[in-house]
């Protein structure tokens, strides 16, 4: 019955992850039994693994067979089938010289025996112990830049090509024939812009005789800002953005849009990639903002660029957070710190550190320790409201403050008296309450950014993450099995600016760090293809999927260093190799013998997301509003659509319906309640890094498409526009829908069943089917 | 059609698991079709229920004014708490700095087994021997959002698939025609509406809001001014060119389940508004589920909506009683005994009569029902600002009842401390609550898993025991 007790334990243990909880030991009759060597390992990563694991203390490591048995400074610790002989038993039971675990913590007596048992039956670990050297794992060392394959072909345009094919061919495949000019076009608009060509784009593209047509095309692509918009997306999903906190509150976080456009920006202004993950992490600490006027009223130049780039650090003033972790201040920072090395592992580092927080992990070689020297880099940074403007500007809308004093005091007297006034009285009232929020001042333009504390409080390993349960002293350090960064220079005991993000930052974007550059190129190229070459996106780890090609993978990172960290000039790469050039369409045998694509013998066809999908449909009904930036948009719903919300009445539709067709990604993202025809079509959940939407195909998809109040106003629009373009003839308006939903004309028989379609239904109806058929919504 | 290839790309795409392939592959072996998600598949372990009703009571019913009286609470009326309890953070303060509130309800015993149900639920009395009633559950959420997400997705945050969503991934729904895991609101969701979404499972799992009326589902409805003929000749026509266009593209199997998903949302349309329309059912019935009362006809609509779902082969019904404001739900701050006569007022009727009728229609076997809120509430007196003879959230110890799906009935499983504090006795933990009712379902809680984001996901994180599903089981 021992080790039953202590499975039960052990669990419990480890749901103490929430933070609050109390440990209970409920019968357990007709439990099934459980493996002992998993016990064992449960009981020995709970209370011993965390100093005795990836941390070695006195040598020594607890986490698998060789090097328990090996022990540390004292010797072995376990010699198995002898557990009265081994030190670990003495040391729990107290017998030897040392007693473990430190402190007032027992082992319980069913625990004990347990490990007794299990040492005297001979100390069998689980499978899935960690393997002995950690340190050789491919992604955690450097990549070399491998000689692409040299091989004499026409087919290769780029070595790109070359680590394409050699694979293909070592397994007897060959690539699928090339796109066609009108696939590929279309192709290219809807990888760079989320968007179709617009009208004409495919014919001239497809007519132009220039031999260099192909490339100019990927350069003007490249060159709208309709690619920041599609491409800032793909990192909006990566850092979990979103306008509200979510939860029963669901604060609105009222300049996160700041940093959408700020992303939006950065990528049209293809901005190295490290200046782009130095600024998200540590801008404040790296380009000052302190400096004053210049004898102007405006803010100095440098100070303006400076405090753009410290928008980037927004990145953590975003995330999901119930507001009742500010119950207990150091719940809150535990899990605002919690959160921060989350995104820090998931976005930059392609690693699921979380894990770590509360044992070490079970798969990668990251520590609790070292998950808590990484917290150790935000600690003392502290989310502040900074002004974007001048200190002149600051004073000059501030200093009419008595006007905003005056509303204030009549929206007190309003709620105070509007009961016993008459209807006249109340207007009266409530006229003058609006004229005074009239003349009120506005607001000047600030942003949420990261700052500092006054001080820098110390950082603790949690043990299982419980705020309350703070053990060993911890100081930033970089994880043990990756290379070191640059030492935290901080001085003892007088005011200094504290300097630790910027460390982070500085170790992450080093020409030596193994993952940030594969990690990025694994993206951009899965954004091309559909699929990376990791297919594990955010995981590089032991967990996530080798590399399909490492040599490629790693030949891309070397060329991503050396461009100067040019995002657009591995748009440029990829997109100019014959790899992306492939048909979707391939012979049944490639199929058959490469059902998944992993070798990249054609190009995958894939369905558009939620926001390329209705950001088409706008752009096809020719409603599609350009504008860019600004305060997230909220659209009007139908009441049966905000049906759920805890406040359905308070979903202040933008005014404007102008506004209502603008890209998705200027959409607000509110984390309580999803538009639903986003939400349908898979948008991510914001709760965590998103790498990769899923893709699902379900019946309510088909109804939203079908019924919905906005697919269907943009059926009458589209209409609309095809009647201006084509006037009353069938033949003509099939013709020019056809070319504009689907960037070419329909075939005779297509033309015949649609002509005979509008014979019995209305001109808006086969708009709406246009919308709706799969070619619409897939891109070969 | 479906060569090797092509499923298992459709596997992929559809978010299955290879896990479940060897499922899948006996299925298909049986004469099933193994083409959508939501396809039935057998339980893997044996299992004591098919369907689960889940009767959510938002805002969290006081378990000392329902199923779990405490007599020295009514003697320590008025006085701190004796400092032998231990202290404990509640919301609004700390326990030992609050007054003790007795309750003003009674119980009784009722039923073969004597089970003691208070005089709220006269009604719900009447079954007491179907009610397995458990006192001893707690977990770690003491704010609404944090406790629902932990009851309806084991986690205290967004972004975990619901119960009903790992249900649905575990056995798909036996109708094809209706969503497998179907919300039925009074209004709003505290916690907003992910605590019924399918996080990082594929769509196709969410739990779908089912609105009372004959346009159940969202965008169900074509418009007015489209005739069902002229629905049926647009889905034809394109569904003509879709083909065509799969023909020229391998036939990919991608491309083929969407066409296949224009059928499923049509055939939706013809069934859905038959199912949800209660107007054939007998007075009789309707009488039973107290819809002749203004007062129960809202809620007692909604469950006798459930069964009629659950008896077409739906996998998964919430009923939602309370709309997500302190005044109409079970939040009981201010006033709590008058909160809990009204929402008792409003679902006792209807609560009896789902039992009553999912019996006389031989569904309560297959059928396991689940009563209960994201937690109970506190013995003392809620210390917010002025509040009175309320009482605040309590999670440390609560009550649950389940009936039906091989539950035998007419038993307490499980006590709280005399004041109804916390949990002392058989404590549930919520893992375990969670780990039980996958286990009636033949489900293995540490088996069904969905990987993501680098990580195996279940239910159950890294907890639960499947002991109270034993006990549950046993007379």
């Amino acid at each position: 019955m021992g080790y039953f007790r202590s499975l039960k334990l052990a669990g419990e243990i480890a749901s103490f992850a929430a933070g609050v909880g109390m440990l209970t030991l409920p019968a357990l009759a007709g439990a099934a039994t459980p493996d002992l060597a998993g016990v064992a390992k449960a009981i020995l990563d709970t209370h011993c693994t965390a100093c005795h694991g990836q941390a070695r203390m006195s040598g020594l490591d607890l986490r698998n067979s060789a090097s328990a048995s090996k022990g540390g400074t004292r010797g072995p610790a376990i010699i198995p089938g002898d557990a009265a002989s081994s030190l670990l038993v003495k040391a729990v039971t107290g017998v030897a010289e040392i007693a473990m675990p430190p402190g007032d913590t027992r082992l319980s007596i069913d625990d004990v025996n347990v490990l007794k048992e299990w040492i005297n039956a001979g100390a069998p670990w689980p499978e899935n112990a960690l393997a002995d050297d950690t340190s050789t794992w491919w992604s955690f060392k450097q990549p070399t830049r491998p000689e692409p394959p040299d091989l004499d072909d026409g087919w290769v345009r780029d070595p790109i090509d070359g680590f394409v094919l050699a694979k293909l061919r070592s397994e007897g495949l060959e690539p699928a024939a090339a796109a066609s000019r009108s696939t590929l076009v279309r192709r290219a608009y809807f990888d760079l812009h989320g968007m179709p060509p617009p009208p004409g784009a495919v014919k001239q593209f497809v007519e132009d005789p220039t031999p260099d047509s192909y490339e100019n095309l990927v350069d003007r692509l490249l060159e709208s800002e309709r690619y920041g918009e599609r491409w800032g997306r793909y990192w909006l999903d990566l850092v979990r953005y979103a306008d509200t906190s979510g939860f029963e509150t669901d604060h609105y976080y009222t300049t996160a849009w700041r940093y959408r456009d700020y992303v939006i920006e950065s990528f049209n202004r293809d901005k190295p990639f490290t200046t782009f993950v130095r600024e998200q992490i540590a801008a404040d600490e790296l380009w000052p903002t302190d400096m004053d006027l210049e004898g102007t009223l405006n803010l100095p130049e440098e100070k303006r660029r400076n405090v753009r780039r410290r928008i980037g650090t927004s990145l953590f003033t975003l995330g999901a957070f119930p507001v009742e972790y500010t119950y207990y201040g150091d719940l809150y920072r535990a899990e605002w710190r919690a959160e921060a090395v989350d995104m820090i592992g998931s976005a930059f580092l392609g690693l699921t550190l979380e894990c770590a927080r509360c044992h070490d992990h079970k798969s990668d070689p990251i520590s609790q320790r070292d998950y808590y020297s990484l917290s150790a880099f935000f600690a003392g940074s502290v989310e502040k409201e900074i002004p974007l403007v001048s200190l002149f500007d600051v004073q000059t809308s501030t200093r009419s403050f008595p006007l905003l004093e005056q509303a204030r005091a009549l929206k007190r007297m309003a709620k105070a008296t509007q009961k016993g006034m008459n209807p006249e009285q109340r207007g009266k009232m409530l006229q003058r309450l609006g004229e005074a929020y009239l003349s009120a001042p506005e607001p000047y333009e600030s942003a949420k950014v990261l700052g500092h504390e006054q001080s820098v409080p110390e950082t603790y390993v949690l043990a299982h993450g419980d705020f309350r349960r703070k053990g060993e002293l911890v100081k930033p350090g970089f994880p043990a099995a990756l290379p070191s960064g640059p030492p935290v220079e901080e001085p003892e005991g007088i005011r200094f600016v504290p300097r630790r993000r910027a460390a982070l930052a500085e170790w992450l974007t080093s020409d030596e760090h193994p993952l940030l550059g594969r990690v990025m190129v694994n993206r951009i190229w899965q954004h091309h293809f559909g699929e990376g070459l990791v297919r594990t996106p955010n995981d590089f780890g032991r967990h996530g999927e080798a590399p399909t090609h490492p040599a490629l993978l790693d030949w891309l990172a070397a060329e991503f260093a050396q461009s100067g960290w040019s995002i657009k000039a591995m748009h440029r790469k990829i997109m100019l190799s014959s790899t992306y050039r492939l048909a979707s369409v391939a012979s049944d045998e490639s199929i058959a013998l490469d059902p998944d694509n992993r070798l990249f013998g054609r190009m995958n066809r894939r369905r558009l997301d939620a926001d390329a999908l209705r950001d088409s449909i706008l752009a096809v009904a020719g409603t599609l509003n350009l504008k860019m930036g600004g305060v997230g948009v909220i659209p009007p719903l139908t009441s049966e659509e905000i049906l759920a919300a805890r406040t359905p009445h308070l979903w202040p539709a933008n005014p404007d319906p102008s506004e209502h067709v603008r890209r998705s990604v200027y959409l607000q993202v509110k984390r309580s309640l999803a538009l639903p025809m986003l939400h349908l079509f898979d948008a991510p959940d914001t709760a965590r890094s998103c790498a990769r939407r899923e893709i699902s195909t379900v019946a309510p998809q088909a109804l939203a498409m079908m019924n919905s109040a906005f697919v269907l106003e943009q059926a009458d629009h589209f209409a609309t526009r095809l009647s201006d373009l084509a006037g009353e003839d069938p033949g003509g308006q099939v013709d020019i829908g056809w070319t504009l939903a689907l960037g070419r004309t329909p075939t005779d028989s297509e033309r015949h069943t649609a002509v005979g379609f509008l014979k019995r239904n209305s001109l808006p109806q086969l708009c709406l089917m246009l919308f709706n058929m799969n070619e619409f919504v897939y891109v070969d | 059609m479906w060569t090797d290839a092509s499923r298992r790309s459709f596997l992929r795409h559809s978010g299955l698991g290879m896990g479940w392939l060897a499922a899948l592959d006996l299925f298909a072996q049986s004469g099933g079709t193994a083409q959508s998600p939501l396809a039935p598949r057998p339980a893997p372990l044996p299992a004591t229920a098919k369907s689960v009703i889940h009767l959510f009571m938002q805002g969290g019913p006081s378990h000392i004014e329902t199923f779990d009286p405490k007599p020295l609470l009514n003697k320590l009326d008025g006085q701190h708490p004796p400092g032998s309890f231990g202290d404990e953070d509640f919301q609004n303060g700390k326990f030992l700095q609050q007054t003790l509130l007795g309750s003003k309800r009674t119980f009784q015993r009722h039923g073969q087994s004597g089970l003691e149900v208070s005089d709220l639920f006269p009604h719900v009395a009447q079954q007491a021997d179907e009610l397995a009633v458990i006192r001893s559950n707690f977990h770690e959420g003491f704010t609404h959002s944090q406790a629902q997400f932990l009851i309806h997705n084991g986690w205290p945050r967004i972004g975990r698939p619901s119960l009903g969503s790992w249900v649905l991934y575990g056995l798909g729904s036996e109708n094809q025609n209706l969503p497998g895991f179907v919300v039925l609101l009074q209004g709003g969701v505290r916690s907003g509406p992910e605590v019924y979404g399918e996080g990082f499972l594929p769509a196709a799992y969410q739990g779908t809001s089912f609105r009372p009326g004959p346009d159940p589902i969202l965008y169900l409805n074509p418009p007015a001014e489209r005739s069902s003929e002229q629905q049926r000749d647009m889905l034809d026509t394109l569904q003509g060119l879709n083909r065509t266009h799969a023909a020229d593209r391998n036939l990919d199997s991608e491309l083929l389940a969407r066409i296949e998903s224009y059928e499923l949302a049509f055939r939706m349309q013809m069934t859905a508004p038959e199912a949800t329309d209660i107007s054939g059912e007998s007075e009789a019935t309707k009488q039973l589920y107290g819809l002749d009362n203004p007062v129960s006809a809202d809620f007692g609509g909604r469950c006798l909506l459930a069964r009629r779902l659950v008896e077409r082969g739906v996998r998964f019904v919430q009923v939602w009683s309370g709309n997500g404001k302190n005044a109409i739900d079970w939040d009981g701050h201010t006033g709590c005994d008058q909160n809990h006569i009204d929402r008792a007022a409003e679902t006792d009727k209807a609560v009896a009569g789902l039992l009553a009728d999912l019996k006389s229609r031989g569904l309560l076997d297959s059928t396991l029902v689940i009563w209960g809120g994201e937690f109970g509430r506190t013995p003392t007196s809620d210390g917010g600002k002025g509040r009175t003879e309320g009482r605040d959230h309590n999670p440390y110890g609560f009550t649950l009842w389940m009936a039906g799906g091989g539950v035998r009935g007419g038993k307490v499983i499980g006590n709280t401390d005399e004041l109804g504090l916390r949990a002392v006795e058989d404590r549930v933990h919520l893992n375990d609550l969670h780990a039980s009712i996958l286990a009636l379902l033949g489900l293995e809680h540490t088996q069904l898993t969905y990987r993501h984001s680098g990580r195996d996901f279940r239910l159950t994180d890294v907890g639960g025991t499947t002991a109270l599903a034993d006990r549950l089981k046993r007379a």
